[in-house]
């Protein structure tokens, strides 16, 4: 079984993604922060098979930071090197979009278009 | 013998009392008068007349003569060539004395029409130095009437006429000299003082022709490239015209202003029609005299300012060094200007910079936020289509879509409520500062155990739209609450701002970082997590800047935040009430501020006013009034006694913040009206209609 990390601290943002990955058969495992993200990770390191992390979130010290999932990107990587991620966002930056490939990031996915992103995390689990 | 002794003697002491007079006069023209006057008084003689040697040393013009005959020939600018076949031009020519006892054998003597009864005649050089100034011509109706020793007594005479000629010449200078340096060091103070270059340069323009008293002064200011002259400010309306034709001068040596610009010095031109550089203005055919100074700060040319005269040979070389001064000063005042226009655009493009700044954040804010509050919506309804196409819905599932969906659809709809609050049209008034904190803060559900009101006598009353403070001053309240206040304390007080209240909501909850400090009136910026909205402060700024107030913010992590909002000072209004048809009032409220003050309004009426908060028994009344802020009851409970006893259809319920949903509320419930609360006398009597 495929199973995702998805971070967002919007609750129903995260919900509604989850129950769209739980209906297209993925487990998920979810946080709401860097923080918390990193742990539930850091539990799981080896069973997670790809991240959905957002964009703008809390950042590890819990406050509010523009950018903030691209923390948890590198954290992420330090702990698996080879964990494919896409960076959810609401606001379609290029230079974050730059910023997040450079850092590791498989993909940069805009909200608003997420009827694609089952697709999406099939396409790059499928290239992994 | 004795006689010529006597004579000369005489003589000697009426060359004294003249010498005496003429010394203490300073004008030249007043001096010259009054010499001939006393020397034809004093020895007797039949005509006097004094000549000045011109500029080019080739004539010698008559300044002085006595009587009708010195009135015509000075009318007709009599002048004798030096050196000529005249005593005057002679005695110049040799710088001696010389005399014509018969002027009629007197070979060098010109015949003078208006003179016909002179016989002899005596010409006096006037010498200072080395130098004849002039001459001083004495003549007689007798033949024979000087001697050679009187020569001798009128030349002293004549000395010390020339000394105090050259004295008051010396005095006139040093009058000028001075009144320049007056002039300069006005326009140097006058013109350092100004520092917008468009006002600087036309003022300039002006102190210098009134101080100098001069024909014409222009400012020309160098364009970009520093090929041109381009005139910016110029007296009267010579200066006028030229502006309006963009007068501007090649640098270069076609114009004195060009040249002096070029060659970074000062240029006299005396009289302009000699001078070559000199540019025929049409717009000043006056101009005799002109001087173009250059105006140099830091060794780099800003431009010139031209002066000119009706005068000829107006100006002279000492004039360059004062007027340099003043041109210097007004380099620096041109170069401050320039200073100041640099900062002011700088400025400008930070402001610019900053607003983009802010705009940028408020927009990536707002589309983070709408993406994030619309993403469940389309994303649950593709789900639930998909479900439904597949036929395996799920009655669990779905209901906590349809909550998903209805959740964020709230969330939109609250920022609706704060963007429309914010574009209702304000009601200014004065309005029970009070009042509004307590029903703010009831509308917020702070209790009256974290609330403290303290308002001073003098800030009881601010100007603004009740409803838009009441949503304004919960907004802050609120932000109080969720940042976790175990304390909020609300304090109003006058400023030493004329007509200006501060309010202050202080809090002890946790503060905020300095990075949110400064995005914290930014729409959609919130640092509460995704429930909240970030439109409190925003519109709460909103509403008190459209009551022309300001509004500030302090805080500090762990310590707690101040809010500090700036509005119009209101005042209490002691207009008469008028009653109505209403006799009596049953008022439904505790005794809060508001209470007292709407008692206080009606005293001098007839109505009797009763104030209760009992509801197992309604006192009789022709009117029942509900206070929507009453701490000790809730409303819905206050409604449903008034329901119970059949009382609903005359009362009215009173509210500082008036809005749709709870006028509709109210109505239906059953209330005869509801109504903006009254803070003045004139809008109780428009209650009571």
């Amino acid at each position: 079984m495929t199973t995702i990390l998805l971070v967002d601290d919007e609750k129903l943002v995260q919900r509604s993604l989850e129950k769209t990955m739980l209906r297209a058969g993925y487990d998920v495992l979810t946080a709401e922060d860097c923080q918390s993200g990193s742990a539930v990770f850091a539990q799981n390191v080896q069973a997670v098979d790809i991240a959905v992390l957002d964009l703008n979130m809390p950042s590890f010290d819990g406050t509010p930071k523009n950018g903030a999932g691209l923390d948890l990107l590198d954290d992420l990587k330090k702990q698996r090197a080879n964990l494919p991620v896409i960076i959810l966002t609401a606001y379609d930056e290029v230079s974050k979009a730059k910023d997040a490939v450079a850092r590791g990031a498989n993909a940069f996915f805009v909200k608003g278009r997420e009827q694609g992103l089952v697709e999406l995390v099939q396409k790059i689990l499928k290239n992994e | 013998m004795t006689n010529s002794i006597e004579r000369h003697a005489t003589l000697l002491k009426a060359a004294a009392r003249a010498a005496k007079n003429i010394t203490t006069i300073l004008d030249p023209l007043v001096l010259f008068e009054r010499t001939v006057d006393i020397i034809c008084d004093e020895f007797g003689f039949y005509y006097a007349g004094i000549f000045l040697v011109d500029e080019a040393g080739q004539f010698a013009v008559l300044k002085a003569g006595r009587g009708e005959p010195g009135r015509d020939m000075l009318k007709g600018e009599h002048k004798l060539a030096i050196g000529g076949n005249s005593m005057i031009g002679a005695c110049i020519a040799n710088k001696q004395g010389r005399i014509a006892l018969d002027v009629g054998a007197e070979a060098v003597f010109f015949e003078n029409p208006h003179l016909p009864k002179t016989r002899s005649e005596m010409a006096l050089p006037l010498i200072v130095g080395e130098e004849v100034v002039g001459a001083l011509t004495v003549q007689s109706t007798e033949e024979a009437a000087f001697h050679e020793e009187d020569i001798a007594a009128l030349q002293t005479m004549a000395d010390q006429l020339a000394i105090a000629y050259q004295n008051s010449k010396l005095h006139k200078q040093a009058e000028r000299r001075s009144r320049l340096l007056k002039a300069a060091n006005r326009v140097g103070k006058e013109v350092t003082s100004i520092l917008d270059v468009e006002k600087l340069l036309p003022q300039t323009v002006n102190i210098i022709c009134e101080a100098y008293g001069l024909y014409y002064a222009g400012i020309f200011l160098l364009d970009a490239a520093g090929e041109y002259a381009e005139l910016r400010a110029g007296y009267g309306k010579a200066g006028k015209a030229m502006l309006a034709d963009g007068h501007k001068l090649k640098v270069g040596t076609d114009s004195m202003i060009g040249a002096c610009i070029a060659m970074g010095e000062a240029r006299i031109a005396l009289d302009v029609g000699e001078e070559r550089v000199h540019f025929k203005n049409p717009n000043l055919p006056h101009t005799r005299s002109e001087m173009a100074l250059p105006l140099i700060y830091g060794g780099k040319p800003l431009g010139a300012v031209t002066i000119q005269s009706s005068e000829e040979r107006a100006f002279t070389e000492d004039d360059i060094t004062t007027l340099t001064t003043m041109a210097e000063h007004l380099a620096v005042a041109i170069n401050n200007a320039h200073l100041i226009d640099e900062l002011k655009e700088a400025h400008t493009e930070i402001l610019r910079n900053k607003v983009f700044e802010a705009l940028t954040s408020a927009s990536t804010e707002a589309i983070h936020w709408i993406g994030n509050k619309t993403l469940p919506i389309s994303l649950t309804v593709a789900r639930l289509r998909e479900e439904i196409a597949s036929g395996q819905v799920d009655v669990e599932s779905l209901k906590e879509d349809l909550d998903l969906i209805s959740e964020s659809a709230a969330q939109i709809i609250q920022v609706k409520e704060q963007l429309i609050g914010a574009v209702r049209e304000m009601k200014p008034r004065s309005i029970l500062l009070a009042d509004i904190v307590q029903t703010a803060a009831q509308h917020r559900s702070i209790s009256n155990q974290t609330l403290r009101v303290q308002v001073d006598p003098a800030a009881a009353y601010v100007i603004a739209d009740s409803t838009q403070l009441t949503r304004a001053i919960g907004n802050i309240l609120q932000n109080a609450a969720e940042a976790g206040a175990k304390s909020i304390q609300v304090t109003a007080r006058p400023t030493e701002e004329r007509g200006v209240v501060e309010i202050r909501v202080e809090d002890d909850g946790a503060g905020m970082s300095v990075e949110s400090q400064q995005k914290v009136w930014s729409p959609f910026y919130s640092t509460r997590g995704t429930a909240h909205h970030g439109l409190g402060l925003p519109a709460a700024l909103h509403v008190v800047s459209q009551s022309q107030g300001r509004a500030a913010l302090v805080s500090e992590e762990g310590k707690g935040t101040t809010v500090a909002i700036f509005m119009p000072r209101g005042k209490s209004n002691d207009q008469a009430v008028e009653a109505g048809n209403v006799k009596s009032i049953l008022l439904i409220d505790d005794n809060d501020d508001w209470a007292k003050l709407f008692a206080e309004l009606l005293k001098g009426t007839k109505i009797k006013l009763t104030q209760s908060a009992d509801l197992q028994k309604f006192p009789e009344a022709d009117l029942i009034l509900v206070d929507e802020n009453i701490a000790a009851l809730a409303l819905t409970d206050v409604l449903a006694a008034l329901s119970k006893a059949g009382l609903l259809a005359k009362t009215i319920v009173l509210t500082s913040a008036i809005n749709p949903e709870r006028v509709t509320q109210f109505l239906r419930a059953g209330v005869k009206d509801v109504a903006i609360k009254p803070y003045a006398g004139g809008e109780v009597s428009e209650l009571l209609k």
